[in-house]
């Protein structure tokens, strides 16, 4: 099965306001989302992202580093899943009811192009 | 990385975050000094946030509270080692954050014995009497409590702002006066338990009573003073009064599932389904009940427990120990009389003696000025006329009622009995 990756994006402000019982909700429904993923065997792999040292390099031969690629908006990505899919579609399906959405946030879902014969 | 537990991975304690959030501010704030206290508040927030943005990803950590301490912990040696506050605190920070120190960990038993001596000095902090009464209540909920200002404004149908302000005048107060933790001796100790008390009782109030906020927060509140109460009672410091305290809020807590039905309106006391009583919640009140009554002190809590113990113990309305009520409210009038008591003794009275007696009781309280906007008052007069036979009356009174104050279910409630005055004596207007 073709693995997918869905990339969060969003602005790690719109937690700022949570109380600690409110954030301890959301986790939950983190952690229920992440679990139903584990359960199924079909999470192949999720890291977080550091959002406040990303630093962005251009320019070969002479390389300027600008800091994060997201200066200009609030948003960043804050990590990403990898898991496996029969299909694109069942892959957004799966990120559907990710709670992250329901923060503002938005996923990106990518296909990963498998390294042919390997 | 964190090894993530096989065990049910997205399962956390209820109000794990809450509690601990509490304690963390309390921990820190004895390792900073008071006068960090933002500081304290800030670090264990950063510490929420950043669970919130890294167990999504990497799983629940085996020790969740574990890892939010040391988050806190390393953010707070940052602040001091950037502000340059190089001092014995941060010497003290600094071996916790290497490890070199004591474990501290959640879990480990001793820690947390340390946790809820911080809690209880935290409390008292917030129970100083140079802070308003207001702000104690405002302060321990965000401190000890772990509730963010947003959340007490909605418990106490107030302003954000309004809150914020609260907090910042009794910050202020007690950097000006060098409030601390030590816990005070004597009688300033005594004094000061009675401030907890009194805070913690009105912050049940406020969630038990039918007027604010949404249920869900006013459940919350109800708990978390039970809590606090129970944190009081079982600390050093612990007098009969916590105890008393301690069983009445669990006493009254333990009634709260069938004080509404299932179409969400109020169900008065006599024709509560005794049988969804929180039993266990009961067990707590009889248990703290016996240990009030060491000693000789005969507080105005442990009258109100042994009345709310005898609503408990009775099968029902008619099995109720009215004339050991009676007994009771007496006492209650002469060390701590006040005009809702009064109102509440007089329902006493006419269970014994007859709602015409009932009746005579409240109308020496019809002048009182503090009932004026009080609903029950006409409310319960209502009911007496009733009894009477007096539909006229009861009717004219019931819509006195209407005039006040009141919540939604409460004037539900209200309409409900008027209309049953209505159906027997029909009045056209």
């Amino acid at each position: 099965m073709p693995n997918y990756m869905l990339l969060l994006h969003g602005n790690p402000d719109a937690y700022l306001k949570l109380s600690p019982e409110e954030a301890q909700k959301a986790l939950q429904k983190f952690l229920a989302w992440r679990e139903k993923l584990r359960s199924q065997k079909i999470l192949v792999g999720s890291a977080r992202l550091k959002d406040d040292v990303g630093k962005v390099v251009r320019g070969a031969g002479k390389p300027r580093v600008t800091d994060g690629p997201y200066t200009e908006t609030k948003e960043v990505l804050g990590g990403y899943f990898t898991i496996e899919a029969p299909d694109y579609d069942a892959a957004v399906a799966l990120s559907g009811d990710c709670p992250h959405l329901e923060y503002g946030g938005t996923i990106e879902v990518r296909e990963v192009v498998p390294v042919p014969g390997a | 990385m964190e090894p993530e537990t096989n065990a049910p991975a997205h399962e956390l304690v209820d109000h794990l975050f809450r509690n601990r959030a509490g304690q963390m501010v309390a921990y820190l704030t004895r390792l900073l000094g008071p006068e960090h206290l933002d500081t304290a508040e800030e670090v264990v927030q950063e510490a929420v946030l950043k669970a919130l943005q890294t167990w999504p990803y990497s799983g629940t950590p085996e020790n969740p509270a574990g890892w939010l301490f040391r988050v806190a912990r390393n953010a707070a040696f940052d602040v001091l080692k950037h502000e340059k506050l190089v001092c014995q605190k941060s010497v003290e920070l600094g071996v916790l954050v290497d490890g070199a120190g004591a474990p501290d960990l959640p879990g480990d038993p001793e820690f947390e014995e340390q946790l809820r001596d911080d809690e209880l000095r935290m409390l008292l902090m917030c129970c100083h009497p140079a802070i308003s009464r207001d702000a104690r209540l405002a302060l321990s909920l965000k401190t000890v409590g772990g509730f963010s200002t947003r959340e007490i404004a909605r418990a106490f149908l107030s302003e954000e702002a309004a809150i914020l302000q609260r907090l910042v005048r009794a910050k202020r107060q007690i950097r000006i006066d060098g409030i601390g933790l030590e816990l005070p001796r004597g009688e300033a100790l005594a004094q000061r338990l009675d401030s907890a008390l009194e805070a913690i009782y009105l912050m049940f109030n406020e969630g038990y009573a039918t007027h604010s906020g949404t249920e869900l927060i006013r459940k919350e509140l109800c708990g978390e003073a039970l809590r606090l109460a129970q944190l009081l009672a079982d600390s050093s410091v612990s007098t009969p009064a916590c105890h008393a305290l301690v069983a009445l809020l669990a006493f009254q807590a333990a009634r709260l599932p069938a004080r509404v039905d299932g179409r969400g309106e109020l169900v008065l006391l006599e024709d509560q389904d005794r049988t969804l009583w929180n039993q266990a919640l009961l067990a707590v009140g009889f248990l703290h009940m016996s240990l009030c009554a060491e000693g000789v002190e005969v507080s105005a809590f442990h009258l109100q427990a042994a009345i709310a113990a005898l609503h408990a113990s009775a099968e029902g309305d008619r099995q109720t120990d009215w004339v050991k009520m009676l007994d009771l409210y007496d006492q209650l009038m002469e060390i701590s009389p006040s005009p809702v008591v009064a109102l509440n003794r007089a329902v006493v009275v006419a269970k014994v003696k007859g709602a015409p007696e009932g009746l005579e009781e409240l109308r020496r309280l019809a002048d009182d000025r503090s009932l004026q906007n009080y609903y029950l008052l006409p409310a319960t007069e209502a009911s007496l006329l009733l009894q009477i036979g007096d539909k006229d009356g009861a009717a004219r009174v019931f819509r006195e009622a209407l005039k006040r104050p009141c919540s939604e279910p409460e004037k539900r409630l209200l309409i409900q009995r008027l209309a049953q005055c209505e159906l027997i004596a029909p009045c056209f207007y």
